[in-house]
């Protein structure tokens, strides 16, 4: 086999050699016939032989430290790659004759193509403190909003600036993370916090160790985005990766005044459900939940303390299934208690159920939740319901969209009261000025209980780096 | 001496050449045989199978090990196969597919990109876990080919076929 596993390197080195000799020869002919004996010619040849000898001798030395040609590599810190023990067969054993038949001879190994290191290598790799293990995708927007919301003014804006991180630190275990840098206050159930309208400040959004053992089981310890519906896992901080110029306001962040858990300090563990062609999948996660004293100055996110011994869980599950390609349909169950500071615990659950489908060419996404909180010193229960559906549909570069959606909070609601009301339209155009480039246009009107409604433009640019 | 250095030249050039030469194969249509590391246990997957892989959809091997995907550059007839007829996309959207799925999560690594097909044998000879895509007259014994819905690309009605001339 070895022999056989002659290298096209090896081939081109012996033509550089047979080339360079019967240049030689010629060379040294043509200075006989020339001058016939030229001293310095002479000289130039035997530094060109004596070079020759060198550089033969040091094809013998690369060559012996070489391994069997097409032998994996290996280092102290790799475990050897699977091989089979049985010397290479046809590819395929039933048909290996017409396949065989098909395809040229074998094609050796080239031992000299430059190719990028290999993932046997990875370990040594990591090991290497000289190169970083870190992979940075990038996110922003910039936008320019105008509405009719008194005491609001026409303002360009920064968006998020989002680094994603992620880390393979083995095969098994990887890092990810979203930092982001944001101006503006925070705005938790109303009540603004910050410096001022123009600081910007730093969120460490996402901070996820993720163990992945196989198709069925995977598990993430740290801070991460709940798997409330699909908006909010599928999106995260990229505004460049929406269609829209901005988040359906039920799955607005915690400090922009959402009014969901988007975050959640704590483990979670998903995978396929052997399912077959339903592809079923499920998430199962236990965190801090989300702050619930008032008032909240601080974080809403727990990210160090929580604030009592009991956990929030989430329990969801989707299918997606192959004879439909694009969609997914899933629910989830969300469940905590909230502790305010100034009032009795409540019980807070949320459900919610989606059902969306993405295609090249279009999507259309629905989604709609009930949030339930129930306070233990009362009779009385709150429901909030709310929903969205969006479509677009992408024309070349071009894809319009629509959407509306609709949050409705009872008058009395013991948590979110500010929200109250609001439902409307949105209408926009993104276009996609470059496979990392998306401008979007948008009309927003939003309907509001005891208030006038809202009209909004939005131009912005999203972009990916 | 100036002839000595212009046939070396010449030389090193044509050997760089026949290292990679292109396939003289205009207009021509060959089938593209799917290759995995010959320690994967798989012997055959179907198309949609394959599609799931390919689109990270299944990120380990039934043996626990994980999928490292083998891509040719952007443009190479044998990619344009697998993005058009496997994935059922263009590249710009599978660009976009490969990254939402990154930062979700979902998608454990990026593809690997290689630009030639020794490069694709090579590494996937090397990696336990890897699955690429050869022209059927690039195989050899270092890979294994796999069926496709039951099919080798040897076989009548064999799908994936790499049209050279053709872009999608």
């Amino acid at each position: 086999m070895r022999l056989l596993i002659f290298t096209r390197s090896k081939i081109a080195q012996r033509f550089l050699m047979i080339g360079l000799m019967a240049g030689l020869g010629g060379s040294a002919l043509n200075a006989q016939q020339a001058s016939d004996g030229s001293i310095a010619d002479k000289e130039t040849l035997q530094f060109l032989l004596k070079r020759i000898d060198q550089l033969e001798a040091r094809v013998k030395q690369l060559e012996s430290d070489r391994q069997p040609a097409g032998a994996p590599v290996q280092t102290a810190l790799t475990s050897p790659p699977e091989r089979p023990s049985t010397p290479p067969s046809a590819p395929v054993e039933s048909n290996a004759t017409t396949l065989a038949a098909a395809a040229p001879k074998p094609i050796p190994q080239s031992s000299s193509e430059s190719e990028p290191p290999q993932p046997d290598n990875a370990m040594a790799e990591r090991m290497d403190m000289s190169k970083t293990l870190l992979r940075i995708r990038g996110f922003g927007d910039i936008s320019f909003h105008g509405d009719t919301q008194k005491g609001d003014t026409t303002s360009f804006s920064l968006g998020e600036l989002d680094l994603f991180i992620t880390s393979d630190i083995s095969d098994k275990f990887k890092f990810m993370s979203e930092v982001v840098f944001e101006g503006g206050p925070d705005t938790i159930y109303g009540v603004t916090s910050g410096e001022g309208e123009n600081v910007f400040s730093v969120d460490v959004e996402r901070y996820l160790l993720q163990y992945s053992h196989n198709d069925y089981f995977t598990l993430s310890a740290g801070r991460g985005h709940t798997a409330i519906g699909y908006y909010n896992t599928a999106y995260h901080h990229s505004t460049w990766l929406q269609t829209t110029t901005g988040r359906p306001f039920l799955f607005e962040f915690e400090d922009n005044g959402g009014i969901l858990p988007i975050h959640n300090v704590g483990a979670t563990v998903s995978g396929l459900v052997p399912s077959g062609r339903l592809g079923l999948h499920y998430v199962a996660e236990i965190g801090n939940g989300r702050e619930s004293r008032t008032p909240f100055m601080n974080e809403p996110v727990q990210n160090e303390i929580s604030d009592q011994n009991h956990k929030a869980f989430n329990l969801a599950a989707f299918a997606r299934p192959e004879g439909i390609p694009g969609l997914q349909t899933g629910f989830s169950v969300y469940r905590d208690i909230l502790s305010p500071a100034d009032a009795s615990r409540i019980g807070e659950t949320i459900l919610a159920a989606h059902a969306v489908l993405i295609r090249a060419k279009y999507e259309w996404l629905n989604e709609a939740l009930l949030i339930r909180h129930a306070p233990f010193d009362s009779a009385t229960v709150f429901h909030t319901p709310g929903f969205y559906t969006q479509v677009s549909e992408q024309f070349g570069a071009f894809r319009p969209y629509v959407r509306y959606q609709y949050v409705n909070v009872p008058r009395k609601e013991p948590v979110f009261p500010d929200v109250a009301l609001r439902h409307g339209p949105s209408l926009g155009l993104r276009y996609d000025a470059s496979e990392s480039v998306a401008l979007k246009f948008q009309y927003d009107y939003t309907f509001l209980r005891d208030q006038r409604g809202v009209n909004g433009l939005t131009l912005q640019v999203g972009f990916t780096f | 001496m100036r002839r000595l250095t212009t046939y070396l030249v010449a030389l090193t050039l044509a050997a760089a050449h026949q290292l990679d030469a292109p396939r003289a194969s205009a207009g021509s249509s060959e089938a593209l045989a799917i290759v995995v590391n010959r320690s994967n246990p798989v012997d055959s997957l179907s198309l949609a199978e394959l599609r799931a892989i390919f689109l990270s959809s299944r990120s380990h091997w039934a043996n626990e090990r994980r999928i490292t995907l083998v891509m040719r550059e952007p443009g190479e007839p044998e990619r344009k196969t697998i993005v058009h007829d496997v994935c059922g996309m263009n590249e710009n959207q599978l660009k976009t597919h490969v990254l939402h799925g990154l930062f979700t999560g979902e998608i454990l690594v990026s593809p690997k990109v290689l630009a030639t097909a020794s490069g694709v044998r090579k590494f996937i000879f090397n990696v336990p876990g890897a699955i690429g895509y050869l022209r059927v007259s690039d195989v050899d014994d270092s890979v294994k080919v796999l069926r496709i819905d039951n099919l080798l690309p040897t076989d009548k009605g064999y799908k994936l076929r790499v049209q050279d001339q053709t872009g999608y």
